[in-house]
């Protein structure tokens, strides 16, 4: 099945019962798929007028403590971000998909990594984070599907999937999970608004009504975010150990890095890849932890580099850190033999 | 002896001291409000979702849950909420900027999608909380801090009638829009309010109301006269009415 629609049996089947979205390329076969499963869960699709509706709508469905999802793409989560602001500081759980494609401006259709500045950064104004999963295949998306919703109860955090356009409407095989709804480990009703009949009045307010107010919930979402970035960390990674080139790219390009490496060590050159799964927290440790034998990075994007300055930041001035990226045309992505030929340049200098 | 509670019930929050200025409508309203969940017996599965400006406090003298939802989106939030918990009772409360400005996109969609919740507009012609601009509800002629001259139609537009844009709605079930202008409007505004949520209760659709009410502040006006205002200028132009009551029909919930 195409990736979209993996996305959607996935959400469906580990326990997503409200979807709201509202149409754009590449991401509408997801809500098309949800429009047709989630009744048979008891749940239900909401096409909304736009994407401040669909994030607003997610954000009031979320404050039951329900498991909620939307799905868009880049000028659709630029949209959303009003809501996926006031969702992180009012601590709700809720998953969101992002099927990237070419930008800035209404851009074109066509897939591409362009929105990890907006997903890693945070399209809102304040200081806040949502953690941000980037699967490279079908059947990454149904394994890390519920490790994204125990996320977004264990933090009460909005989680993130972003996906390249390519990847998304990629048909391939995958193995779905049984239905198991992940949400119910999570005990909501300590927090969750669903009127006075078992608790005492509840306000959610993400505003200060005094400066100690705004300092305080700040300061809670600060320590949130740091053991997060302690615990969270996820990335793939091979043939590292003895690498004097390390290739770093995630999504489709991350999965392409497999065959890179197989065919570089096949000629003898000690190429390894690392494969960041989380973008947000970004896996660090993986380049921290480099031997000495690495003296070069190449990052590979479909965009014009933005995960490089991860990337730089992580590895602090150790070694060089070169980039390749295309986006958009009509191959809006480097190809393995580009990458190949790329990582060859960057040994012969 | 009888005291606030055995008179107003549970859901009026008598223990704080309001932060609404004095005179303003909203004191008003809001007990109104809490007189509709009191006298139908949901203040446990209410839920108030509230926007941005002096209609946020609200809730503040609710003892029912609440959401502070973003500027302009509460009826965006309520779908979700209702979707999510259709047995609840949700409503939202805010004023003309957050409901008719920066809201309206949502606000007629929610009402046009017809799902039972409940919205209840405070119309005060002004931005009340940010220091008294020009509202999309604000009169011709008014000054205001963005409107120094009055507001001039060829430039700004007519004030926006917002219940007579949502009539033709048929997914809108219970249309009015009252007044808190003297006593007899009040109690007519009570029976409104009232019938919006009994709406809801049925399951019937959306409901809407509208209150005109005075400003003091925003307007920069004597109480008595931004009373007299509302009873003269406001509601000739805001005329009270019940534009659709259906809440008559079956029990379709």
């Amino acid at each position: 099945m195409k990736n979209t629609e993996a996305f959607a049996e996935s959400l469906a089947r580990c326990g997503v019962k409200y979807h709201f979205a509202y149409p754009i390329t590449p991401a509408t076969d997801v809500m098309k798929r949800m429009a047709v499963i989630l009744p048979n869960y008891g749940g239900e699709m909401m096409q909304m007028e736009s994407e401040l509706a669909v994030s607003s709508a997610l954000a009031g469905a979320a404050c039951t403590g329900k498991l909620v999802a939307t799905s868009s793409s880049g000028p659709g989560l630029t949209l959303m971000h009003e809501a996926i602001g006031f969702m992180c500081a009012a601590e709700l759980p809720c998953l969101m998909i992002d099927s990237m494609r070419v930008g800035p401006g209404d851009g074109d259709i066509l897939g591409a990594q362009s929105d990890y500045y907006v997903a890693t950064r945070g399209g809102a104004h304040g200081d806040y984070h949502t953690i941000v999963l980037a699967p490279s295949s079908g059947q990454e998306i149904a394994d890390i599907v519920p490790q994204g919703i125990r996320l977004a109860y264990k933090y009460r955090t909005p989680v993130l999937f972003v996906i390249d356009g390519v990847s998304a409407q990629t048909t391939e095989s995958t193995t779905l999970p049984d239905y198991y709804d992940y949400s119910a480990e999570f005990d909501t009703a300590d927090w969750a608004f669903t009127g006075t009949q078992d608790h005492p009045k509840r306000a959610l307010i993400t505003g200060s009504y005094s400066h100690q107010d705004g300092f305080d919930m700040n300061e809670k979402l600060r320590a949130k975010y740091a053991t997060i970035r302690e615990n969270e960390q996820m990335w793939e990674q091979d043939q590292v150990e003895d690498a004097e080139l390390v290739v770093a790219a995630f999504g489709i390009h991350g999965r392409m890095c497999r065959d890179l490496v197989f065919k570089m060590r096949a000629e003898g050159k000690k190429v390894g890849f690392i494969r960041p799964i989380s973008l947000w927290p970004f896996p660090e440790r993986a380049f921290t932890a480099l031997p000495d034998s690495v003296k070069n990075i190449l990052v590979v994007e479909m965009n014009h580099g933005q995960m490089i300055d991860d990337v730089r930041l992580s590895v602090n001035g150790r070694m060089p850190v070169h980039f390749l990226g295309k986006t958009g045309g009509d191959m809006p992505m480097n190809t393995l033999a580009e990458m190949i030929a790329e990582a060859n340049r960057i040994l012969g200098e | 002896m009888e005291n606030l509670s055995s008179k107003y019930g549970k859901t009026l929050n008598l223990d704080k001291l309001t932060s609404y200025c004095p005179g303003c409508g909203h004191g008003t309203v809001t007990r109104l409000v809490a007189e509709a969940i009191e006298n139908l017996g949901i203040m446990e599965r209410t839920v108030s979702i509230v926007g941005i400006g002096c209609g946020g406090f609200s809730h503040h003298y609710m003892d029912i849950d609440a959401i502070e939802a973003t500027h302009g989106r509460s009826p965006s939030f309520a779908i979700g909420y209702k979707l999510a918990r259709p047995d609840n009772i949700v409503f939202t409360y805010a004023g003309d900027g957050d409901t008719c400005a920066i809201g309206l996109g949502d606000l007629l969609h929610a009402a046009n999608k017809g799902m039972p919740i409940t919205t209840i507009m405070v119309n005060n012609t002004v931005f009340g909380m940010t220091g008294g601009q020009m509202s999309p509800t604000t009169l011709e002629g008014q000054v205001t801090t963005t409107t120094v001259g009055g507001r001039q139609v060829p430039h700004q537009g007519y004030p926006l009638l917002v219940p007579e844009m949502m009539r033709a709605m048929p997914g809108v079930k219970y249309l009015a829009r009252e007044s808190v202008a003297t006593p007899k409007a009040i109690r007519k505004a009570k029976k409104s309010i009232q019938k919006a949520f009994e709406c809801q209760i049925k399951g019937l659709g959306y409901a809407f109301v509208e209150i005109i009410v005075p400003c003091p502040t925003g307007l920069k006006m004597k109480v008595k006269d931004s009373y007299a205002r509302c009873g003269n200028e406001m509601t000739d132009y805001f005329q009270p009415q019940v534009f659709k009551d259906e809440t008559e029909q079956n029990d379709v919930a």
